[in-house]
């Protein structure tokens, strides 16, 4: 449904960078791709390519056989994009911006209100549906942009990190939504930087930095590049001052430290060893906590792009 | 075309919603500026005759339709850029020259009740006696329509630090520097032949014409320029809400 080749977009402003250096994604109808990658990794820029609102440098885009370089008003009648940045919400109320949405993307005055209604119960927005937007939180404010795209979703769907702000409870039913969609038939495109919710919720994941597509496949088969199976995690006020991991332990690889956490990547056949020895190490308090994990797709993508920028990202 | 039709009918129901907020807004800025330019001006001029009531009378409600167009158009328009509003409507699946008119409609129809509340404060000030001419609706409609198309060159085709600051420049030429609340031959030959340009005296003089027609009839040249001026910033902004980076 949704076929990019090969895309390159280069800035002429900003030096000649590549925000998009030979991207290639399919997404196929019914199915949630998840576009992980930090700030600055091209993935807006490859929304906005899709949607007709930039020209590629080079490369082919496909919305259902269609080219938004040729025809880009054509294309925009059969996606829908909910924008990272916050959707026009002032002086109108959800119902009113969800049934104006639907409207405007070609519903009739009946369809559009059940679809409404049917949004603000699923979404459980009741509560706030007649309140307008300059008095609503960040939370309800991006669940309302998401009903948006949602009330008649068109062919594709691309969601610029729909989750944020959005409460744990209510995360849940956006996720459940999500799914519907594509089980309606759309092919979903979701920009995220939530790795573990991705892992969870999406089909298969696209890891994009610096423009560049890293790795790509199910949450199961990008977790099977990572080293070992295991992870061990050790917390304490002294990393540094922690004995070193005894030999007989079979790790897969370095470990690795952060302020206050060690995290040893093992092979599964280490686990009872190295459980025994972390309980010694909590026994003489050398070490506050420890926790023993199966490989998560957090330890690949931080593999891929580098634990280094995406720890810069958190702070900024 | 019924596409576009029946796109610009449904915009016009979403940005009539939106401008609900709006209207209240403009509403009191067009009266406070009336009352400031009919009641305040009066104390810099001692003696009012008729032609200087008169002047004062019908350049108020078009120094609204200024502000609220000309000023307050490109600061919406850059907040709207900066907000990512700009980006959203430039995804929906519409023309954009409905977009563009569909927003245009609600800003003309919510600078209207203003520009009405201008001259009732000027009636009540001056007791005016006007001689109306039906041209008087086409008028007020360009010079609304050239004052909002301009607002949206400006707030389009600008950066919105650059369309800011260019607004505030607006409002000042405006106010105290067109011939909009006294005739052009009180200015330099030089700003004059700025003024035969710009659009600024034939909104004035249109507007006033109509109100209080000379007895040598009404001109149509300031119909004609005003309809360029429209024209022109309308298609900066298509322009700019079409282009493709």
């Amino acid at each position: 449904m949704l076929y990019i080749k090969d895309i390159v977009k280069t800035y002429k402003r900003g030096g000649g960078v590549r925000a998009n250096d030979g991207v290639t994604i399919q997404v196929e109808a019914g199915e949630v791709v998840g576009l992980l990658g930090h700030n600055g990794a091209g993935k807006t820029t490859l929304i906005n390519q899709v949607a007709g609102l930039t020209v590629p440098t080079s490369g082919t885009i496909r919305v259902d056989g269609c080219d938004p370089v040729a025809e880009p008003s054509k294309v925009r009648r059969m996606i829908a994009v909910m924008p990272q940045s916050h959707a026009p919400l002032t002086g109108v109320t959800p119902r009113q911006v969800i049934k104006s949405m639907a409207r405007i993307r070609g519903m009739d005055k009946q369809a559009a209100s059940a679809r409404t209604e049917e949004l603000i119960k699923d979404l459980d927005l009741g509560e706030w549906a007649d309140t307008t937007g300059e008095r609503l939180s960040g939370g309800v404010r991006r669940l309302t942009a998401f009903g948006m795209a949602a009330a008649s979703p068109g062919k594709v769907v691309m969601l610029d990190e729909p989750t944020n702000d959005v409460d744990p409870a209510r995360r849940r039913l956006l996720w459940e939504q999500i799914r519907a969609l594509a089980n309606r038939g759309c092919a979903v495109l979701l920009v995220t930087h939530n790795v573990i919710e991705a892992e969870r919720s999406v089909d298969r994941i696209v890891v994009l930095d610096s423009g560049k597509v890293m790795a790509e496949g199910t949450a199961a088969q990008l977790r099977s590049r990572a080293a070992g199976d295991l992870r061990l995690e050790l917390t304490a006020a002294d990393i540094d001052g922690l004995p070193s991991l005894p030999e007989h332990i079979a790790t897969a690889g370095a470990p690795l430290r952060t302020s206050r956490r060690l995290t040893v990547a093992l092979e599964s056949s280490g686990a009872a060893d190295a459980l025994a020895w972390a309980q010694r190490l909590r026994e003489s308090q050398d070490i506050d906590e420890f926790s023993l994990v199966p490989v998560g797709l957090e330890d690949v993508y931080l593999d891929l792009v580098g634990a280094e920028s995406t720890a810069a990202e958190e702070e900024g | 075309m019924r596409y576009w039709m029946s796109s610009y009918g449904l915009l016009l129901g979403w940005a009539g919603l939106r401008g609900r907020a709006t209207l209240a807004l403009n509403l009191v800025i067009q009266t406070c500026l009336a009352v400031g330019i009919i009641v305040g001006f009066a104390f810099l001029v001692p003696n009012l005759d008729a032609g200087t009531a008169l002047y004062l009378s019908t350049g108020a409600p078009v120094l609204g339709l200024v502000t609220v167009g000309m000023v307050i158009g490109p600061q919406e328009v850059a907040s709207a850029k900066q907000e990512g509003i700009f980006e959203f409507n430039r995804s929906l699946p519409v023309p954009r020259s409905a977009l563009i008119a569909s927003d245009a409609t609600i800003a003309l129809l919510t600078a209207l009740p203003g520009m009405l509340a201008a001259l009732v404060v000027a009636w009540l000030r001056f007791d005016l006696d006007l001689q109306i001419s039906p041209l008087v609706v086409p008028a007020i409609l360009l010079t609304a329509a050239a004052a909002i198309g301009i607002g949206y060159g400006i707030g389009y085709g600008l950066t919105p630090p650059i369309a800011r600051m260019m607004s505030q420049l607006v409002v000042f030429v405006a106010l105290m520097f067109s011939p909009i609340v006294f005739p052009v031959s009180r200015l330099p030959d030089w700003l004059a032949a700025v003024h035969a340009v710009l659009p600024f005296q034939y909104m004035a003089e249109s507007v006033r014409n109509t109100l209080s027609v000379p007895p040598d009839g009404v001109r149509l040249m300031p119909f004609a320029v005003l309809a360029v001026w429209s024209l022109v910033g309308f298609l900066v902004a298509f322009r700019m809400m079409s282009r493709r980076t």
